[in-house]
């Protein structure tokens, strides 16, 4: 009986609706052939064509060549947003069949248990995508520095330089940064022997800077969270299926989806503690496994790969940053001035390069900003219709 | 508007450049540990002027070669940088040390550099887990303390608004003279294309000042994860603690960094101080709102109610200062996150009273209270919604719509029904309430029928019934929201309940007492049946003296109820026990031991009916009765 804006009189305990849909919502969705027919003697449960959906989505995402770039990651938060959706409609629709409500609600449990920890990996990527924009600015810098507009001269050369030293510092793995006590390469003044004692904070820790722009306290972990969402998630076996008259492998499916966007998400976005050994264990029985699984593959392939190894993030663009800025910065310290033509050419023809892929990334970063928000809000809100039932 | 200035003469260009390179710090030691603006206002004049002329000389139009201007540009560089440095150095040296003091220390004028005074009264100094001992600057952070000091000073050299419809409270952070020449440096850097630098500097030292304000607030860096783990009671406390922080956060430190920037950079370019303002707040407002968050999407249970009206009381009362705050553009996300949460914690609330009535319509306990006496579930609810009264305030803005409840005819037997026909008139909040009323009575219904004796399950509904009516007429918000009609409603469920009471009890034993059967061949005086009458007498005894065991061992908490039931019995046991007594005691005294059969006086029995209903344990009354 929730006590919300709509009244669903006469709804009697069995015919509740558990997330608060309207008999009019809920009948269009039946005739999206969710239920009824198929399914194999579940009830009237549709749950072939939920897996057949899932399947699809990471065949799409597998075939990707842009594996872990920002349009590829809004096209996992895409599908799951899609996949989530689907699964409140067979939760739904589960009430409606024979299954015990016990059974449902444990499962529906198990369920909200691991997404509620998936709320707190929303936050850090929000925080990740935050500190990107950070670094953007400090490139804003450099691409003003060697605007085509300008004459380069040395003075140019410097400034960007400069800006090119606090990015390098600013994209430190997380791991690296957090014990080590580094001045700033760039403030370059001594101030040991400054009486006074104000001075002092420049031989400040880079845990400290990193610190200030994590929401969360030091001890948070992305790794063990990613763990926790994991703890336990087995295919369920063939008693379990058929008591559950075909829910367990509905809800596996929806906890290991979850688990791999979240993964995908912490192994492309700078985090706390950004561990990737995360076990997935899916029998191949099941029509998307093979694409998740060589899709996880690939990922943790990208992840040992020499120069990457210790990236902060393993997004495509970080790492187009990180190298463009690269040579970028070899060339300003291999400029003589006045400077070659050749040279000039070469870098005036990165920082187009450079200019481009800020460009690219501005413009994908607050879309993907806004869908992780979505996908924190669609997940709050099946908890909480959900909770009425539960 | 005056004509710019003509660019500096080569001679007093070439003065200008030797200036400049003599600060270049990547060139010399000596560079590197003198601050300029540390020192003299002339080197400091000199210094500005001297980075002037080289940009004017780069501005100009009467420049030649590629080469020179090269050379300007480097020159420039080498300005900005130091510039840049500068700029740093005096934000982190004007970020003000804590005074560790309490407001009734001294006068204002003895601390004019601590315009911000830490008071460690209000807050105890919570040091968050993410100190780990860093070399922190002390920045100039605030704390609920500094804004009642500065309430009680009255001091006319601070900023403080006074105005009487606003309850923003800015502070100066920074001395005007190091705003002034903060100012200067800021112009030179964003006239020469650096602003993009001057705003990450100027946000990487402010932010660790907010940093370190948030930490003398109290405020935790929680996941969503740790608000889960957290006991209520705990959760309790950091709410409150949250509550006096937002607003602090809110309406002084964030105000505050507003004004700073707004002192620095107006005037200087385009919604530059915005931008500075948004380097430095955003992170710490999100860090500020994620617990509001987390709390607004925890598990629901009726406990947590008020706790959520309080916060969402608290983040209302915020809005408009954090709309203020947050005005521009750039600063959406925070206002609009505000929003959310505040539509979270209304549809917490929502959900935790439709919970609330779930649980009290199924609360299912069958243990019998001993003695037919208030149930604890009666003294929770009815506890309960007094409270609910108290919020009515905010709770009358978010319940709007109709609690659910079973149809007339829906003939669920799990379900009581409510006729709302003669409710029309009142709120949802109040249709909330007195359903709630309703259900507790179901279900109390129902736990009655756990007790074997009927006549207990009408005293424990009596007794309840009654509780509920004396708490609504004891609260006057519940008693206006209930109504008067329906107050009258359930008095009459409980007298009722009385009078079904004394009739399971009294109508048996008032039986014996009956006149006829006990006369014999249609005679009037002396035709009585002696065995008939004895037959009575002992049945009467047995049957009192039963009820009276049994009875006194019952409760009945309220004095008043209790005398009145007692009186009801009275009135009707001791006339028909007298007149029974007058009639026919001659006959059982004209025979063997009649005492036996006339075992109580009238006075006996008066006295025996003050020991019903006094909650005697049952050694208590066997001994009474053995005295």
């Amino acid at each position: 009986m929730p006590a919300t804006e709509y009244s669903s009189a006469g709804s009697n305990q069995i015919g509740r609706s558990i997330f608060g849909l309207r008999r009019d919502q809920l009948n269009s969705m039946e005739t999206h052939g969710l239920s009824g027919g198929g399914g194999g003697g579940s009830g009237g449960l549709n749950l072939d064509s939920f897996q057949t959906h899932v399947a699809d989505c990471f065949l799409q995402l597998s075939s990707s060549h842009d594996l872990l770039s920002l349009p590829w990651l809004r096209d996992l938060l895409d599908s799951f947003l899609r996949i989530h959706q689907e699964f409140k409609t067979l939760l739904i629709l589960s009430t409606k069949t024979h299954i015990s409500k016990p059974t449902v609600d444990r499962y529906i449990s198990d369920y909200f248990e691991r997404s509620v920890k998936a709320l707190d990996v929303c936050n850090a990527i929000r925080d990740g995508i935050e500190e990107m924009r950070q670094w953007l600015k400090l490139l804003d810098i450099v691409l003003v520095a060697l605007d085509r507009d300008r004459t380069l001269g040395e003075g140019q050369f410097r400034r960007a330089k400069k800006a090119l030293v606090d990015l390098a510092i600013a994209m430190l793995d997380d791991k690296d940064s957090s014990n080590t006590t580094i001045a700033h390469r760039n403030r370059s003044f001594g101030r040991n022997n400054n009486t006074k004692d104000h001075h002092q904070q420049q031989h400040r820790s880079l845990g400290h800077f990193r610190s200030l722009s994590w929401s969360v306290s030091r001890s948070w972990s992305a790794a063990r969270q990613l763990q926790a969402i994991g703890n336990n998630l087995y295919a369920p076996r063939p008693n379990e299926i058929v008591a559950s008259s075909g829910l367990a492998p509905a809800v596996f499916t929806i906890n290991s989806v979850l688990l791999f966007v979240m993964w995908a998400l912490v192994a492309a976005i700078p985090c706390q503690d950004r561990g990737l050994q995360v076990h997935f264990n899916v029998p191949r029985s099941f029509v998307w496994a093979g694409s998740m699984l060589s899709l996880h593959d690939r990922i943790m392939d990208e992840s040992k790969r020499r120069d990457r190894r210790n990236a902060c993030a393993l997004l495509k663009e970080i790492h187009q940053i990180e190298r463009c800025s690269r040579v970028i910065g070899d060339l300003a310290d291999s400029a003589h001035f006045p400077l070659a033509e050749a040279k000039e050419k070469e870098v005036r023809e990165r920082v187009q390069q450079l200019s481009s892929l800020c460009e690219g990334i501005k413009e994908g970063l607050d879309p993907l900003e806004r869908q992780v928000r979505e996908v924190f809000h669609a997940i709050v809100k099946s908890r909480t219709e959900g909770m009425d039932s539960y | 508007m005056e004509s710019p200035p003509p660019p500096p003469s080569l001679q007093e260009l070439d003065a200008a450049e030797n200036i400049n390179l003599l600060w270049d710090s990547t060139a010399s030691e000596e560079a590197r540990e003198r601050m300029i603006f540390d020192g003299h206002r002339d080197e400091i004049d000199r210094y500005l002027q001297a980075v002037d002329e080289i940009q004017r000389s780069l501005s100009s139009a009467t420049l030649a070669s590629e080469g020179e201007q090269s050379k300007l540009n480097s020159a420039i560089q080498i300005a900005m940088a130091r510039l840049e440095d500068e700029f740093r150095n005096i934000l982190l040296s004007h970020t003000t040390p804590i005074e560790p003091d309490s407001f009734s220390s001294a006068d204002p004028s003895s601390s004019t550099h601590s315009y911000v005074a830490d008071s460690s009264s209000e807050f105890e100094d919570y040091s968050a887990e993410d100190n780990g001992g860093l070399t922190t600057p002390k920045a100039s952070s605030v704390s609920a303390g500094d804004v009642d000091e500065l309430l009680q000073r009255g001091d006319s050299s601070n900023t403080c608004s006074y105005r009487s419809a606003s309850s923003i409270r800015e502070l100066d952070l920074i001395p005007s003279d190091a705003v002034f020449d903060l100012r200067n440096i800021a112009e030179r850097m964003i006239a020469a294309g650096y602003l993009r630098e001057c705003i990450q500097v100027y946000g990487g030292v402010r932010k660790g000042a907010v940093d370190s304000s948030f930490r003398k607030l109290g405020i935790e860096k929680l996941s969503i994860g740790d608000v889960q783990r957290l006991q209520w009671e705990q959760l309790e406390t950091k709410i409150r603690r949250w509550i006096r922080a937002a607003k602090v956060c809110v309406r002084t430190v964030f105000a505050s960094e507003k004004k700073l920037c707004e002192q620095i950079f107006n005037g200087i370019g385009t919604a530059i101080d915005d931008a500075c303002f948004m380097e430095t707040v955003k992170g710490p407002a999100i860090q500020l709102f994620n617990f509001a968050e987390a709390i607004s999407i925890s598990r629901r249970s009726p406990e947590k109610l008020f706790k959520i009206l309080d916060l969402h009381d608290a983040l209302m009362d915020l809005m408009p200062d954090i709309e203020s705050v947050f005005e521009s553009k750039s600063s959406e996300s925070i206002r609009i996150q505000a929003v959310e949460i505040l539509s979270r914690l209304a549809e917490a609330a929502r959900g935790i009273l439709s919970e609330f009535e779930n649980a009290v319509l199924r609360e299912p306990s069958r243990v019998p209270v001993p003695g037919g006496t208030i149930h604890p579930l009666t003294r929770y609810v009815m506890n309960y919604i007094s409270l609910i009264s108290d919020y009515k305030q905010t709770l009358h803005e978010l319940i709007v719509s109709k609690p659910s409840t079973g149809s007339r005819y829906s003939g669920d037997p799990t379900t009581p029904d409510m006729e709302f026909a003669e409710l029309e008139e009142k709120t949802p909040l109040a249709l909330h309430l007195i359903w709630i009323i309703v259900i507790l009575q179901f279900n109390l219904d129902g736990k009655s029928k756990h007790y074997k004796d009927a006549s207990i399950a009408h005293l424990f509904m009596m007794n309840n019934v009654h509780y509920i009516v004396q708490k609504v007429k004891g609260s006057p918000e519940l008693r206006e929201m209930i109504g008067d009609d329906y107050l009258r409603k359930l008095t009459g469920k409980f007298r009722q309940a009385a009078t079904s009471y004394q009739r399971a009890t009294w109508v048996g034993v008032l039986y014996c007492l009956r006149d006829e059967g006990l006369h014999v061949s249609g005679s009037f005086s002396s035709g009585v049946s002696k065995s008939a009458l004895r037959e009575r007498f002992k049945s009467f005894n047995a049957m009192f003296e039963e009820v009276h065991r049994t009875q006194a061992t019952w409760l009945i908490p309220d004095t008043q109820l209790r005398e009145e039931l007692r009186i009801s019995i009275s009135e009707k046991l001791i006339p028909a026990y007298r007149s029974f007594l007058g009639r026919f005691r001659s006959h059982i005294e004209s025979g063997k031991h009649p005492e036996n059969y006339i075992k109580y006086s009238t006075e006996d029995l008066e006295m025996a009916v003050l020991d019903f209903f006094e909650g005697y344990s049952v050694s208590q009354h066997l001994r009474r009765r053995s005295q």
